[in-house]
């Protein structure tokens, strides 16, 4: 065990977040963007998080393995959104992000598109109006992005300060030689 | 009686080292793991893990921390139950149980150093 795998662990997380500040930062960009590659309005997206490797014990991965984990939870969100195939930052390989991430970590199991209905407003003069004077608009609310954004630069100030505490022992165990 | 450099207290301030990084590695990995869904927070008893790497003399460590989840924290809905201030404070707390151990140490290592210098004088 050396210090410099935990701050593998610690950059792991430091990456992953910043994903997550990436996917936010494009959600409010596009907000008002009603035509995208394939003529729909955009969909919101959001990252999923995933352990890599760590010291699992058996029961512990037994008791991921019977529900208790993410499998459960994709059960449960399964009806309204769908993996992102080739999107923004998706097709990140889970099974190869986990073999070669840092031990302990964590990373981006994947960007998802959130399916919701998109939002009617009528605005007839607008080129992507429908013939009933409505414009399709993605269904994002400022302030669930602004929340998932606070959420994400405190994990990653968190993070940035175990980093900071990390050095500090690495340099003051290279004091032994000083002595 | 053989000649050694090392105290027994120098062997167990190596695994009292050992050991906090053993914990610090996983603190870290709870933060990490803060926004995953499902994840459970990990820990182990460091001193019964402590105690055992005493008893040990083959100086193994993987056996005396097992790592389990750590109980009595509150889970949130998506299943995860890593509470930030826990791990902030056991971060700080082992910053220092490791600053200790390297203090101790290097105390330990001028003690031999003024040994083999002692003729200088």
């Amino acid at each position: 065990m050396n210090l410099f795998g935990v701050m593998d662990v610690s950059a792991s997380a430091l990456r992953a977040e910043r994903v997550r500040a990436e996917v936010v930062a494009s959600n409010m960009a596009n907000a008002e963007t009603t035509r995208t590659a394939d003529g729909t309005p955009y969909q919101r997206h959001h990252v999923v998080f995933e352990e890599v490797g760590g010291n699992g014990s058996f029961q512990q991965t037994l008791a991921s393995q019977m529900g208790d984990g993410l499998g459960g939870l994709n059960n449960g969100f399964s009806s309204g959104i769908q993996p992102l195939g080739s999107g923004l930052i998706g097709g990140l390989n889970s099974s190869a992000v986990a073999a070669n991430g840092a031990p302990g970590g964590v990373a981006v199991a994947g960007v998802i598109s959130d399916n919701s209905a998109p939002l009617r407003r009528y605005d007839p003069g607008n080129p992507d109006a429908g013939k009933d004077g409505y414009v399709a608009y993605p269904d994002i609310n400022p302030l669930t992005e602004m929340v998932d954004l606070m959420g994400a630069t405190r994990s990653y100030g968190m993070n940035a300060s175990a980093v900071q505490a990390e050095k500090n022992m690495v340099s003051s165990s290279l004091d032994i030689l000083k002595s | 009686m053989a000649m050694q450099v090392t105290t027994p207290l120098s062997d167990a301030l190596g695994k009292y080292l050992d050991l906090t990084s053993e914990q610090m590695k996983l603190t870290a990995g709870n933060m990490a793991n803060v926004d995953t869904p499902g994840y459970r927070t990990k820990g182990f008893n460091f001193e019964q893990a402590f105690l055992g790497a005493l008893n040990d003399a083959t100086g193994s460590l993987g056996a005396q921390a097992p790592v389990a989840n750590v109980d009595g924290l509150v889970s949130r809905p998506d299943g995860n139950n890593v509470s930030m201030d826990r791990e902030g404070m056991q971060m700080a707390k082992e910053q220092l149980q490791f600053r200790f151990g390297v203090e101790v140490l290097k105390d330990q290592y001028s003690n031999v150093m003024s040994a083999i210098h002692a003729e200088d004088k």
